[in-house]
């Protein structure tokens, strides 16, 4: 793989800090606080990870090992070497602030990619990582409230031009928590997994941490990935981005900002929800929460 | 750094990986213009046109890199409205910077798996599966050469049908999966599912086809199997490729129906049946109907001679 900055002239691998989970773990809240920090820039839900990982992983996992096949294991140098180029080309277009001067960061908000972490971190050893995860019954709880009927991702849909069709959340709720939850063993999975096999700077983060007490937390995600950050500027973007600060009318039940209760699932689920999570996701569950309790 | 500059320096940026872009795939490898593109929809005689074509001397064939379903399927249908957005690693205002990495995948695993046409030659690449990215790819490569074979869609909805039945050539992949085809357990539900897909896949390689300003040729199955040699001929004088006469002449035969051994064909092997209009002793009435409603307009288009069970569509 050539080396860094080189290939595009532009942006430098090690200046990419990559957020992967999954949805619903307060990667939005997340990346805003960083983003908003002189030196930094958000690059928003590229979904580059589910572009690759969606192929290699689910919908031709039984072909990696034909030599014909595009991302086949025998010429993964040659495509690793071309997913590295379209994240660098691909940033260097869209934050040439960031390509231009030494120091600065580009922070990729990309929870719904995860599934091709471990792609994007063999293709970008040098990048940063963080690994943000959220108790499994919080994050399907929150899902099951976001695609019910009028919330915020009909909202969304709509700005796009369509109309959401009927939700399983609403004719099928437990049908919905389950693959709801097979997708956060999918992408929390691979996430780890990428985590775990990466060599550079990263940090494993719990949602629950930083709602209990943000500045502490970040300070330790600077820290951990050897990344510079005046603490007056960080705490002044912990400050403006809190849940305190957020209008009441733009939070609660529908909303993209919800509850922000770490636990709130004891509310949100049924008891047979709350043990289909754990019964698909338990395994992360106990590796990634060991001193909780199940339901 | 002011909007203003800030936008300048894209421009600047974005020229320069475009100039970039084009040194690099003047400097090595699989020649664009050597690529013959092969789409249309799986079951329509891609694996046989693809051998006849890919078995003459100096060229090869890709079977079926997937490249065109990596990104037409992300790209058309999984990512909604965030087409025109500028986050989207694939967003319309961005097109020239991803453009030219899919333009190096495609030409670097080329150059890869194929370093015999490397200067020189004809490679094939038999993509019907991934005709659903085939207007990414024929942007990203517009020196390319395409051929848009088309088959009729209740054949090719019947030929899928067999392949996933049970104990099929296909069957084996399933058993993996451990689970019962679709075809199986709910036919008609399967040939629903196939004519879409049939539909997405042939709409996609007719826009394709239709932008592409380079060299092209449309085939229909049923005119390569009633006389193969002057369908072909015609293929390779659309397509400004030279051949010798003789040479394809015996491509042609050494690939013929005839010469695959009997123990090689038949009901649940790959090659089946080989035989247009076979759709009447496959398909119930209702599943012919199914199809036919289905792909309406796309029969109405490429088989306006043809009749439907219900007479005109």
């Amino acid at each position: 793989m050539p080396p860094a900055g080189e290939e595009t002239g532009g942006m430098r691998p090690e200046n990419l800090v990559w957020v992967f989970g999954t949805a619903r773990t307060g990667s939005s809240w997340l990346s805003a606080i960083m983003g908003e920090i002189g030196g930094y820039s958000r690059w928003h839900e590229p979904l580059v990870g589910h572009l690759f990982g969606n192929l290699y992983y689910e919908r031709a996992g039984h072909r990696s090992e034909d030599e014909h096949f595009i991302l086949g294991a025998r010429y993964r140098e040659i495509w690793l070497g071309t997913v590295r180029r379209f994240v660098l080309d691909s940033a260097t277009a869209r934050f040439p602030e960031v390509a231009a001067k030494d120091g600065r960061y580009l922070i990729i908000k990309e929870p719904q990619g995860s599934m091709g972490a471990p792609l994007l971190m063999e293709a970008l050893p040098e990048s940063r990582m963080i690994l943000l995860v959220r108790d499994p019954r919080d994050v399907v709880a929150s899902n099951l409230d976001a695609h019910k009927k009028g919330t915020w991702t009909a909202d969304l849909m709509r700005k796009g031009g369509k109309e959401k069709p009927p939700s399983l959340a609403e004719s099928r709720p437990d049908a919905f928590v389950k693959g709801q939850a097979r997708r956060y063993v999918r992408d929390v999975g691979n996430a780890k997994k990428a985590y775990e096999g990466h060599r550079g700077h990263k940090v494993l983060l719990r949602y629950e941490d930083l709602r209990a007490d943000t500045l502490e937390t970040m300070k330790r995600i600077y820290s951990a990935l050897e990344m510079p950050v005046e603490e007056a500027e960080l705490a002044r973007s912990v400050e403006k981005n809190s849940w305190e600060k957020i209008p009441v009318e733009q939070k609660g039940d529908g909303k993209f900002h919800r509850k922000a209760k770490p636990g709130g699932w004891r509310e949100d689920l049924t008891p047979e929800q709350a043990e289909i999570v754990e019964g698909v996701a338990g395994s992360l569950l106990r590796e990634l929460y060991p001193v909780r309790s199940n339901a | 750094m002011t909007p203003r500059f800030k936008w300048a320096w894209r421009r600047a940026v974005r020229k320069g990986e475009s100039l970039r872009s084009r040194a690099r795939r003047s400097s090595r490898g699989v020649r664009p213009e050597n690529i013959v593109w092969i789409f249309g929809t799986g079951r329509s005689g891609s694996t046989w046109l693809g051998s006849m074509m890919g078995g003459l001397e100096g060229c090869a064939m890709w079977n079926e890199p997937l490249v065109g379903n990596l990104f037409g399927n992300f790209h058309y249908f999984r990512v909604g409205g965030r087409k025109s957005g500028g986050q989207y690693i694939l967003g319309e205002p961005y097109k020239e910077t991803w453009l030219g990495p899919m333009r190096d995948l495609v030409l670097g695993g080329a150059a890869a798996r194929c370093p015999e046409v490397i200067g020189g030659g004809y490679l094939i690449i038999k993509e019907p599966n991934g005709s659903i990215g085939s207007p990414l790819l024929m942007e990203a490569l517009p020196e390319s050469r395409m051929i848009f074979l088309i088959r009729d869609p209740r054949d090719v909805v019947a030929s899928s049908m067999d392949a996933r039945s049970e104990g099929s050539w296909l069957s084996e992949r399933r058993e993996t999966q451990r689970r019962t085809s679709k075809a199986d357990r709910t036919p008609n539900v399967y040939v629903r599912m196939r004519a879409n897909s049939y539909v997405q896949q042939i709409e996609k390689t007719g826009q394709a086809y239709r932008a592409h300003g380079g060299h092209k040729v449309m085939v229909r199955y049923e005119d390569l199997r009633a006389d193969t040699l002057e369908t072909m001929k015609r293929i390779y004088s659309a397509l400004g490729m030279s051949v010798e006469e003789a040479e394809l002449a015996r491509s042609v035969e050494k690939n013929s129906w005839e010469n695959i051994p009997e123990d090689k064909k038949g009901e649940g092997k790959k090659r089946r049946k080989a035989k247009p209009g076979g759709w009447r002793e496959d398909l119930t009435p209702k599943q012919v109907e199914i199809v036919e409603d289905i792909t309406a307009p796309l029969l109405n288009e490429f088989y306006p001679h043809t009749a439907t069970t219900r007479g005109a569509l």
